[in-house]
């Protein structure tokens, strides 16, 4: 039940952060797009309920926050977190590798998704951002990931005293609502 | 039993369709979520405001070190172009008042019809018995003892030892120093003798004679050693006692004589200067 209370402030104390850093690091090129890389890790690491909850309310911070049309990065967040939970069953969370890999593809079809709304929405070009901002989000996005997964590992062992097996190993490594 | 074989099928379903009113609506009617929308802003704010504000303090700290640091660099570069042009200014204002004593000396050198060799002085004497200046001409300059010292506008002493490239200067106040003058106002004629630190005084000008505080002292050009006509200072005090036959007069030399830098040397020979051949005005 705490984490359900204490995941909006979590929530927004993420997206705040990652738009303020992102401001001071990259003077508003980029976006260090953590919320993505929290929900992929949900994915593969929290049963549906939970990752749901945290990515819906993720998606529609980030909408409130960024300031595009709310229910955008909504949409595109749950159709990655749906992603991420089906292909967690196939990718072990362990191969770093794997996770900054899917983590580029992610990306880039969250930027896929967002030209492709925008387009059809506002009718708006956004295909020029592709090589100059999308790609080097997603280069970013993939490193930011494996630095991501690696510490909560690290912090999935602390705090449950191992760390939790991947889902396709024993089919009870997720971390659940009760938990 | 349907809806709890497809639970999860239904729940991701609504979730989604949740997600694509929420954007639909939001497009089509453009209202920003009203009230939801407005909690979350004011949720974030105070968030944003203590993220800018810790990001704000750390860039400043960066900035102002990195600017201390390079402020190090320029203190320092400063500080040394500093020493420098203090070093450079010195030696102008070095140049410039060397110019102007020189041009002084040149003045008197174009006024006067004698021939002069400008001399730096290199070092003073100036103990209880002895008062004299070492200058840095001798005879390899055509220097003889005996020419007499000048500096604008008067006299100040006479060459004793000449070297090659150096001479001593017998200064008037020296009390071996010896000089036949003469009162400008009243042409009475005496001889200065040097009296140390009291200056000089003046003998044997009888009683009788009208010789006043403020009286000029000039050369009287009798020895045939100095020009008739350079000056020598004031007289500072006339002292007619009772006893003996003369006045006592103390002159107060026109020059200061701790502060001489450069002097000319009167080179034109000594029989030249007797009475009636060259004398200064």
């Amino acid at each position: 039940m705490i984490y359900y209370l204490l995941l909006p402030f979590l929530t927004i104390l993420l997206v705040v952060l990652q738009t303020t850093v992102a401001d001071v690091l990259f003077s508003g090129w980029l976006v260090l797009e953590l919320s993505l890389v929290v929900v992929i890790y949900a994915g593969f690491r929290l049963d549906l309920m939970k990752g749901i909850v945290l990515t819906f309310l993720m998606g529609f911070v980030l909408d409130c926050v960024s300031g595009v049309p709310p229910g955008l990065f909504t949409l595109i967040y749950l159709l990655i977190f749906l992603l991420s939970f089906f292909v967690s069953s196939r990718i072990a969370s362990e191969k770093l590798y794997l996770i900054a890999l899917f983590s580029l593809v992610c990306s880039l079809l969250e930027s896929l998704l967002l030209v492709l709304l925008y387009h059809i929405v506002s009718d708006i070009d956004m295909l020029t951002n592709v090589p100059l901002v999308f790609a080097p989000q997603a280069l970013l996005i993939s490193v930011l990931s494996v630095g991501f997964f690696y510490a909560m590992r690290k912090v999935e062992g602390l705090v449950y005293g191992k760390t939790r097996q991947s889902p396709q190993r024993t089919g009870t490594g997720r971390i659940s609502a009760k938990a | 039993m349907f809806f709890k074989n497809y639970r999860t099928v239904i729940f991701i379903g609504a979730v989604i369709a949740a997600a694509l009113i929420l954007l639909s609506y939001s497009l089509k009617y453009d209202s920003g979520m009203g009230v939801v929308k407005k909690l979350v802003l004011e949720a974030a704010a105070p968030v944003q405001i203590f993220f800018n504000g810790s990001i704000e303090g750390v860039e400043n700290a960066w900035k102002r070190y990195i600017h201390l640091v390079g402020l190090e660099d320029e203190n320092l570069r400063l500080k040394n172009k500093i020493a420098n042009l203090q070093a450079e200014l010195i030696r102008y204002k070095e140049g410039a008042l060397e110019a102007q004593r020189l041009k002084k000396l040149l003045s008197l050198q174009e006024e006067q019809p004698f021939n002069f060799t400008a001399a730096r002085v290199i070092a003073k004497e100036q103990a209880a018995l002895s008062k004299t200046l070492w200058i840095d001409k001798g005879s390899a300059h055509g220097l003889k003892s005996g020419m007499p010292v000048i500096v604008p506008p008067g006299l100040i002493g006479r060459l004793t030892d000449v070297s090659w490239h150096s001479s001593k200067v017998l200064l008037l106040i020296d009390e071996n120093s010896n000089v036949d003058v003469l009162i400008q106002r009243t042409r009475v004629q005496g001889i200065v003798r040097g009296a140390g630190s009291r200056g000089c005084v003046v003998r044997y000008i009888s009683k009788i004679q009208d010789v006043q505080e403020g009286d000029v002292v000039v050369t009287s050009g009798m020895s045939n050693i100095f020009p008739k006509g350079l000056l020598v200072g004031k007289v500072s005090h006339v002292d007619r006692m009772d006893v003996g036959l003369f006045l006592q007069i103390r002159v107060a030399p026109f020059a200061d004589f701790s502060m001489l830098e450069e002097v000319l040397v009167l080179t034109t020979g000594q029989g030249e200067f007797s009475e009636g051949k060259k004398t200064l005005k």
